[in-house]
C-alpha cells in the first residue's frame, strides 16, 4: 500500500559567491511521506529538478557529521531531521548553510577556520619521553578513567555547535565549543602528559570568552554538552594556574566578593576584576550608569547569617575541583 | 500564591526598578512574597566556574531556607533561576551531596530537595494563568511591537531546566499578547546578551548585545522585554557601548518583565522605576498615554 504523503514546501538557500550578486531562496514543492529526512528531500531535488544544488553529505546515518545545516533556523543534521515536525511547526522548510563560516556554494561552507581551531588544541596524546608507551602492547585505561571523558568521545565534528555559538560570531579569538570539548577530552586523559601546559595555554587562547549560554549544548546532535565541559576546563585552569587572566580573575574576584557580605558588591567587583589601572577605562561608563542607578556606588549590607557563608567557604574553598572528589 | 521571594543581587542594588515592579505586580495579582534577609547570591555563573561544589553549597543553603518555611522559591532573574535549578539537580550526585552536606550539617542546615524553583515568568503563565492576567489588564499595550529576550539560563540546558522548548519558547510571547502587545519573533530572542564577558572582553560583549538588539529591530520591535536583570544591564545600561560596537544608533527601550506587565495593569512609570533606565522608555509610555 502506498504511504500517505504530505505536500512539503522547501525554501533552499542558493548562492555562488563571485557569480551571484546576492543569495536567493529557491522554492521546491514535493509530495513526500512525513518521516522523510530533509537530506533525502534535498537529494531528490538534486536528482530530479536541479542538478546544481550543492550540499555536503556522506553516511546518511547521523555519524559522519557532514550534513549539518540550518533547518528552519536551527542547527540540525539534515539526515536526521524529518520533514513532518518541521512542516507541522513552521508550515514550510527553510534550508540554509551553517552560520559563522563563509559560504562556498549553496549549502556548503568553508570549514577551514573550524578545523584550524581544532588543530590548535593539539588533538592528540602528548606523551612524556621519560614515560614511554609500554613496548609491544597498548596503553590501557580503566573503565573509571574512560568515564572521565563524559560525553566528549561522541563528538562527530559536525560543527553544529560552532554554527550556533554567539562568541564565535562576535570574536575570532574564541576557538569554538567543539575545539574546547575536545581539549577537555585530552586534559582528563590519564595517558596525556601535557595537562598543565594545555590548561595554561588555553587560558590565553580564548577559554574565557565562552558565554556559558549553552547554545552549543542545545545545538549538538550527539549530546556532547560542550558548555558543561568548558565550565570544567575553567575550574581546572584556575586550580592549575590561579587567576592569571582577565576571565579567571573575574570568576575568582566574584567568588571572593560574595564571601564578604553574602551578596554582590558591584563597585568592588569592578575594582577587583579590572585592577586600579584597568578601572580607569571603565569609569566613564560607571559614572554614566550610576547617575541613574546610584546604588552601584554603595556597598550592600551583609546578609543575615553571613557567618554561615564564611564557614561554607572555609569548608569548601580549598582549591579542589569536582574532579578531585573521592 | 505564596512564595519565598529571591530577588537576587542586582534587583536589590543597581537594578532596583526590577524589585519595585515585581512587588507592584505581585500585589496586583495577589502573589504573596515572603522575604528572607538571609538569602545569599546565587553565584551568577561565576562562582560555578571558580568552584562548582562551593556554588552548589551556597544555593543548597538558599534552597534550605525556603524549604524550612515550606515554600517554593520565586526568582526574577534568568541566571538565578538557572543556578538554583542546577543546584537542585547537581545535589542528585551522591558525591557532591556528601561534600555539601559535610559543610552544611555543622551549621544546622538541612537540604532535602523539596523546594521548587520558579521564575516569575513561570508563575505568571502557569500559576496565575494568562486568563486571570487578561482580566486585570486596564491599559492594553496598544499593539506595541515587543521583542521578548529570554536570557540563556531560563531556557538552557533544556533537559535540565525542564520547562519549555529552548529553541521555540512561547510563554513570554503568549503573555505579551495577553497584555495587548504584538510579540515579535526573531532569532536573537533565545540568544546570549553578552553579559558574562562584559568584564572579560567588553568590546566583544557589547558586539553580542548589539547583534541581538539589531535583530529585534530588523523584525520590527519597538521595545524589548527581558526576564533577566543581567540581560537588562547588557541591553540597557551598556546599550551605548553596543551601539558603538555595531557602528550605529540603537535607541531601543528595554523593559523588565514585571514592568511590561505593570504597565498593562495600570501602574505609573514611576511606580515601575522606568526613569531609572539608561535608554529612555518614553517611546513606550507616550504611546500608552496617547491612547488613554
Amino acid at each position: 500500500m502506498a504511504e500517505e504523503t504530505v505536500t512539503a514546501t522547501f525554501d533552499i538557500y542558493r548562492y555562488e559567491p563571485g557569480k551571484d550578486a546576492a543569495p536567493r531562496y529557491d522554492r521546491y514543492v514535493l509530495d513526500l511521506p512525513p518521516h522523510t529526512p530533509v537530506l533525502t528531500a534535498l537529494l531528490k531535488v538534486r536528482a530530479e529538478i536541479d542538478p546544481t544544488l550543492t550540499l555536503r553529505y556522506s553516511c546518511r546515518s547521523a555519524i559522519c557529521g557532514s550534513c549539518a545545516m540550518q533547518i528552519n533556523s536551527k542547527s540540525r543534521l539534515a539526515c536526521e531531521a524529518a520533514i513532518g515536525p518541521e512542516l507541522a511547526r513552521d508550515g514550510r522548510i527553510v534550508v540554509e548553510p551553517m552560520r559563522n563560516q563563509p559560504v562556498l556554494r549553496d549549502l556548503v561552507v568553508d570549514q577551514g577556520p573550524f578545523w584550524d581551531n581544532y588543530g590548535k588544541i593539539q588533538p592528540h596524546l602528548i606523551l612524556d619521553p621519560r614515560h614511554p608507551m609500554p613496548e609491544g602492547r597498548e596503553n590501557p585505561m580503566t573503565p573509571a578513567e574512560v568515564d572521565r571523558f563524559k560525553e566528549t568521545p561522541r563528538c562527530i565534528a559536525c560543527a553544529a555547535c560552532y554554527s550556533a555559538c554567539p562568541a564565535v560570531e562576535a570574536d575570532p579569538a574564541f576557538p569554538g565549543p567543539m575545539a574546547l570539548a575536545k581539549l577537555y577530552r585530552f586534559v582528563v586523559d590519564p595517558r596525556d602528559r601535557a595537562q598543565q601546559d594545555r590548561l595554561v595555554r588555553i587560558q590565553t587562547e580564548g577559554l574565557w570568552l565562552c558565554l556559558r549560554c549553552h547554545l552549543c549544548t542545545e545545538a549538538c546532535p550527539k549530546d556532547v554538552r560542550p558548555s558543561e565541559r568548558i565550565r570544567d576546563l575553567k575550574e581546572m585552569a584556575i586550580a592549575a594556574q590561579g587567576a592569571t587572566e582577565q576571565g579567571s580573575r573575574h570568576a575568582v574576584a566574584f567568588k571572593e566578593n560574595i564571601r564578604d557580605r553574602g551578596q554582590l558588591n558591584e563597585m568592588k567587583l569592578a575594582r577587583q576584576t579590572f585592577g586600579p589601572i584597568g578601572l580607569i577605562a571603565q569609569t566613564p561608563q560607571g559614572i554614566r550608569i550610576a547617575r541613574k542607578k546610584p546604588e552601584l556606588l554603595h556597598a550592600p549590607h551583609a546578609i543575615e547569617g553571613q557567618d554561615e557563608i564564611e564557614k561554607i567557604y572555609e569548608a569548601l574553598d580549598d582549591g579542589k575541583t569536582k574532579e578531585d572528589l573521592p | 500564591v505564596k512564595l519565598a521571594y529571591y530577588p537576587g543581587c542586582v534587583a536589590q542594588e543597581s537594578g532596583k526598578e526590577l524589585d519595585m515592579a515585581t512587588r507592584w505586580v505581585a500585589k496586583a495579582l495577589g502573589i504573596e512574597l515572603v522575604s528572607f534577609p538571609s538569602f545569599s547570591c546565587c553565584g551568577s555563573g561565576f562562582i560555578d566556574e571558580a568552584n562548582e561544589v562551593l556554588n552548589v553549597a551556597l544555593n543548597a543553603r538558599n534552597l534550605a531556607i525556603a524549604e524550612k518555611a515550606g515554600l517554593d522559591l520565586l526568582t526574577i532573574c534568568s541566571t538565578c533561576q538557572g543556578m538554583l535549578t542546577l543546584a537542585n539537580l547537581r545535589l542528585g550526585d551522591a558525591k557532591v551531596k556528601a561534600r555539601v552536606d559535610g559543610a552544611l550539617r555543622p551549621l544546622g542546615i538541612e537540604y532535602r530537595g523539596t523546594t521548587k524553583v520558579k521564575h516569575l515568568l513561570q508563575v505568571l503563565t502557569q500559576d496565575i494563568g494568562l486568563e486571570a492576567i487578561r482580566a486585570k489588564v486596564t491599559r492594553p499595550l496598544d499593539g506595541l511591537k515587543v521583542g521578548a529576550f529570554y536570557g540563556c539560563h531560563l531556557l538552557r540546558p533544556a533537559d535540565e531546566m525542564q520547562w519549555e522548548s529552548a529553541e521555540e519558547p512561547h510563554s513570554f510571547e503568549d503573555l505579551l499578547s495577553v497584555l495587548g502587545a504584538s510579540p515579535v519573533y526573531y532569532r536573537g530572542r533565545v540568544m546570549c546578551c553578552g553579559f558574562p564577558i562584559q568584564f572579560v572582553k567588553p568590546a566583544t560583549a557589547s558586539k553580542i548585545a548589539g547583534h541581538q538588539i539589531d535583530d529585534a529591530k530588523a523584525h520590527g520591535a519597538e521595545a524589548m522585554a527581558t526576564p533577566c536583570p543581567l540581560c537588562h544591564i547588557s541591553l540597557d545600561a551598556y546599550q551605548n557601548q553596543a551601539a558603538k560596537a555595531v557602528g550605529h544608533a540603537l535607541d531601543m527601550p528595554v523593559l523588565h518583565l514585571p514592568q511590561v506587565v505593570g504597565l498593562a495593569l495600570g501602574a505609573s512609570p514611576d511606580e515601575l522605576g522606568l526613569p531609572r533606565h539608561l535608554v529612555s522608555t518614553t517611546a513606550v509610555t507616550d504611546r500608552l498615554r496617547a491612547r488613554a
